[in-house]
């Protein structure tokens, strides 16, 4: 059994002071270890908890998957990682450490704006919405690296043109170009371009290929893993598509009612899923091959803010494994084989599978040694 | 049954002093959708699968071309001697959030088309409510929890069952479902899918199924046809299973291509297409409407348009002068 040690690699030597760093020396893909973070929205039933104490450790260098459908929590644990929750939220407790940044969620002020975009880049769901559609792409650019100190501007239209090119763009047409000009695939690439152009080691994509065509959705995925790879990253791609994520990530966390239900290898949870929501979700996917009457839809429906149950598992309304123990105890994520696993019926298995080996073990050992006496 | 045959339309587009561009969203397109059946139009964004759709549901107009229901041809009759002919074909729309009026109950919602149904077939007002609740449960949803609710308070997937069971409350013969469970929660997409496939075999109801999602086609609609449309063309055409699983255009070859591989279960398939380029509308009409993109591209493609031709097999048809077979979806990864 491999452990998922939350501690591998990390920390690149002495971490700078925040808003400094970003220099050529300090290019090493940062870890990122969130801690019982909790987050609420106030409503008029009172705060509500979008995210219920969620813990993940993305290890330096990975692709990681974050996946779940409407009101997981997945957009507000993105938002999270920059310290970027906005009002009626609200991070209530727990922690952020990114490596070189130390804990984001005591950061403020100039501190965090300097940290995002020369630590973190962020590219929005729809890139077209995060454009000025009065500026060139260009002049978006040379405001972004005036906002956080870029004394050479003649270097940072190179970094950027030489990024766009990579990309396959016309790298001085898109400067030129307002936003309206270019198609929802090369705004996105824009996009992702603004993330990386301050050199940001830790990029966070929020549903990047929403909203775009098959086979440009399939050019964007191949960018990310490409210029992932390049550049030494590490990548978050938060989207609904299970298959999106599981065509680019190494790892894969499923979210569901503001809990992590699954962590591990993209291969490992695809290929045999562990949590009975996983389960359900590969299984509702329709395929190009095979059976189709092996797609089976999950009963029921996700769980909203107003809708979510105050004690227990949250997925217990539409589990097939359901057991008294999920209506009172929220289960605690698990180490199963090389990934984390919150269900009570899955670790009860491991249980049983752990007694089940150790007792062979021993039956083993007691028959080795009356042979030995023999 | 419903076919077409030759049905074009062109757009203008608002453009600067000099006048737009106009674009041509469909080029001659010939279809049949038989009583039962099922056919499904895929491709990108701008392909005019949308467009297509509206005109047979008969929402849009066209330009030129022929759409003939049950043997009668709609340019012999007035717009108004068209309706009963449209009516049985019903569209469920994309958005299932903007398709329902908020202000009304689910039960107001469904009301109002039975209650003009009732009086066109001599019935009571008590049919009425019972309609509405039968049509409801067929739809899989509890009449007696959503009856007196308002839209907002159901989820994406329960609107979306209401909006289907609204446009069968004129029991048509056609569903039209464009892009039909994109705005829906993953885990509850299938269900609906599942819905549509059912009421197809129950009620005999034929549909016409309009996605980029071609998985989602092969599931709803596996034993019909599958049209691949390109730039207002029909680019590749056959039995659906068939199409996908030994596509003969490359354009078809590269959207099977493009889809995602779920790594764990699946490997890529061994022969991918990808175009060599991104989707231009400004790319010249001239020759083969894919050529630009086109990896296997020759200079007759630049030069002349291929037209719809049969393969190997009768019911295949596809348009290109290098049709040849690939495989391209993923396959089974071995464990």
């Amino acid at each position: 059994m491999t452990t998922t040690s939350p501690e591998t690699g990390g920390h690149p030597g002495a971490p700078s002071p925040p808003g400094l760093a970003g220099g050529p020396g300090d290019m090493t893909a940062p870890g990122v270890r969130v801690r019982d973070l909790v987050v609420v929205y106030r409503t008029p039933l009172g705060e509500l908890p979008a995210l219920g104490g969620v813990s993940l450790t993305i290890e330096p260098g990975t692709i990681t998957g974050i996946v779940g459908e409407s009101g997981s929590g997945k957009s507000t644990l993105a938002l999270s990682l920059l310290n970027a929750v906005q009002p009626p939220g609200r991070i209530s407790a727990g922690s952020v450490e990114i490596d070189g940044l130390g804990n984001v969620l005591e950061l403020g002020g100039d501190d965090l704006r300097q940290a995002r975009g020369r630590h973190l880049g962020y590219v929005f769901q729809a890139a077209q919405n995060s454009l000025n559609p009065l500026k060139t792409v260009g002049k978006q650019l040379l405001d972004l690296g005036r906002s956080h100190g870029a004394d050479d501007p003649r270097a940072l239209v190179r970094d950027a043109r030489s990024l766009l090119e990579r990309m396959g763009l016309d790298g001085a047409r898109v400067l030129d170009s307002h936003q309206h000009q270019l198609s929802g695939g090369m705004r996105q690439r824009v996009g992702i371009m603004l993330a990386l152009v301050l050199n940001a080691q830790l990029v966070i994509l929020d549903e990047p290929t929403t909203a775009l065509d098959m086979i440009t959705q399939a050019t964007i995925l191949r960018i990310v893993r490409e210029v992932h790879k390049e550049r030494g990253l590490t990548t978050l791609m938060v989207t609904h598509d299970i298959g999106v994520a599981a065509e680019v990530t190494d790892r894969l966390a499923v979210m569901y009612g503001g809990r992590v239900v699954e962590h591990g290898p993209t291969m490992d949870v695809i290929g045999a899923p562990s949590h009975p929501y996983t389960q359900g979700l590969i299984r509702a996917i329709p395929r190009l091959s095979g059976d189709t009457a092996e797609a089976r839809a999950l009963p029921g429906r996700p769980p909203t803010l107003g809708t979510l149950p105050a004690g227990g598992c949250v997925f217990r309304e539409r589990c097939p494994l359901r057991m008294d123990v999920c209506e009172t105890v929220e289960p605690p994520p698990v180490l199963v084989d090389r990934r984390t696993v919150a269900c009570h019926a899955v670790a009860g298995a491991r249980q049983e599978r752990v007694v089940r080996e150790e007792r062979v073990v021993r039956e083993q050992e007691r028959v080795g040694r009356e042979e030995e006496r023999a | 049954m419903i076919t077409g045959t030759g049905v074009t339309k062109t757009y203008k587009q608002r453009g600067d002093v000099l006048g737009g561009r106009t674009v041509q969203a469909l080029r001659g397109v010939d279809f049949t959708v038989r009583k039962g059946g099922a056919v499904s139009f895929i491709g990108e964004s701008g392909c005019g699968k949308t467009t297509l759709g509206r005109i047979i549901a008969g929402l849009e107009t066209y330009d030129s071309g022929e759409i003939v229901i049950n043997g009668v041809p709609m340019s012999a009759l007035r717009p108004r001697r068209r309706q009963p002919y449209f009516r049985r074909i019903q569209l469920i729309h994309q958005d299932p959030y903007s398709a329902l009026n908020p202000t009304r109950t689910i039960h107001q919602t469904l009301r109002a088309p039975l209650t003009l149904r009732a009086r066109q077939t001599r019935r009571s007002d008590a049919w009425v409510d019972d309609r509405a609740e039968e049509l409801l449960s067929l739809v899989g949803i509890d009449p007696g929890y959503v009856l007196g609710r308002y839209p907002h308070q159901l989820s994406g997937g329960m609107r979306q069952r209401v909006v289907i069971a609204r446009a069968l409350t004129v029991d048509p013969e056609m569903l039209v479902a464009d892009e039909s469970v994109s705005m829906i929660d993953v885990s509850m997409r299938l269900s609906v899918l599942a819905l549509l496939k059912d009421l197809r075999e129950r009620l005999g109801v034929s549909l016409v199924f309009i996605t980029h999602d071609i998985a989602t086609a092969r599931y709803v609609g596996e034993d019909g046809e599958l049209y691949v449309l390109y730039r207002g063309q029909v680019v590749e055409r056959g039995g659906t299973e068939q199409v996908i699983s030994a596509p003969e255009h490359p354009y078809t070859q590269s959207l099977l291509s493009a889809i995602p591989v779920l790594h764990g279960l699946e490997q890529p398939g061994p022969e991918r297409v990808v175009p060599t380029e991104a989707l231009d509308e400004r790319h010249p009409d001239a020759g083969c409407l894919f050529a630009r993109r086109c990896p296997f591209r020759t200079e007759r493609c630049e030069a002349e348009r291929p037209a719809l031709r049969r393969g190997a097999d009768a019911s295949h048809e596809r348009a290109c002068f290098h049709a040849q077979r690939r495989s391209v979806i993923p396959v089974e990864a071995v464990a």
